[in-house]
């Protein structure tokens, strides 16, 4: 039902139990250029039908994550720090949409960031920096 | 993996009743500290907490954090409605399977319509993560 709505995205592959838990979710294009989508639904929802900041920000974790894989060979990284700013209601039955960026990446950082929008209206920012595990 | 079964701190109360909480949770808050200065919240990590390498995800612990901060915003204006405006969080350590997974939120400053939070994340083990959010008070009671 939700493909319907998202003509030409396919649904990520996701390994994370967590993410999985919280997808499905949907991508368009490739590598790092892809473009990531969530229905949001009635789980990712407060009582009053608006999204839940953790729904939003596992998104964000798992969009930049996934542009962060691409950016380093699918190579084991950790979040280590996130910033996100709410910037408007996201409600049920809203699509989110992110094209990640890659800010920079260093031997052992890997920085990244997002806009969020909803019908192309900026609703939600994150940056993020990852580190690369077993680097020193 | 836990060898025993792990038992929730003593006074903890269901927090999570609804919505994405539920669906989440369970979630549980905890007796106050320092004559209610601090607020406390908890959760066990369970199977679909994790991510793939054995962790607690992310994802979950900012959701736990927003869950944590937006009680105590709710718990300290009296306001039924309120909204996350910011939220900056460090991961300092990993969460294991099966842990009991504590907060702890402190007020940094309070004004009439925004909040000010700090919180800190951690098991009987090791710190997980600090936060800094800011919250907005839509309504007061």
């Amino acid at each position: 039902m939700s493909m319907s709505l998202l003509p030409g995205y396919r649904q990520t592959e996701l390994v994370d139990p967590f993410e999985i838990f919280i997808g499905p979710v949907y991508e368009i294009g490739e590598g790092l250029a892809r473009r990531y989508a969530l229905p949001v639904d009635a789980r990712h929802v407060n009582m009053g039908g608006r999204i839940h900041g953790g729904a939003l920000m596992t998104f964000a974790d798992l969009s930049l994550g996934q542009a962060v894989w691409d950016a380093t060979g699918r190579a084991a990284v950790a979040t280590t720090n996130m910033q996100t700013q709410f910037l408007r209601a996201v409600q049920i039955g809203d699509v989110l949409e992110v094209a990640p960026q890659i800010t920079r990446h260093t031997r052992t950082l890997v920085f990244a960031r997002g806009d969020y929008t909803v019908n192309r209206e900026l609703v939600f920012t994150a940056q993020s920096v990852w580190k690369l595990l077993g680097e020193n | 993996m836990v060898d025993s079964p792990v038992t929730l701190p003593e006074g903890a109360e269901l927090a999570s009743t609804g919505g994405f909480n539920a669906y989440i949770g369970p979630l549980y808050r905890l007796p106050d500290e320092e004559d209610g200065a601090v607020k406390r919240f908890c959760f066990i990590a369970a199977p679909h907490h994790m991510n793939a390498s054995g962790t607690v995800h992310g994802g979950m612990l900012m959701s736990f954090i927003d869950v944590s901060m937006s009680r105590t915003t709710r718990l300290v204006t009296g306001a039924q409605r309120t909204a996350t405006v910011s939220l900056a969080t460090d991961f300092v350590g990993p969460g294991r399977l099966g842990e009991v997974i504590q907060s702890r939120v402190r007020i940094s400053r309070k004004t009439r319509s925004m909040l000010f939070l700090a919180a800190e994340i951690f098991t009987s083990e090791r710190k997980l993560a600090v936060a800094n959010g800011l919250w907005k008070v839509s309504e007061a009671a």
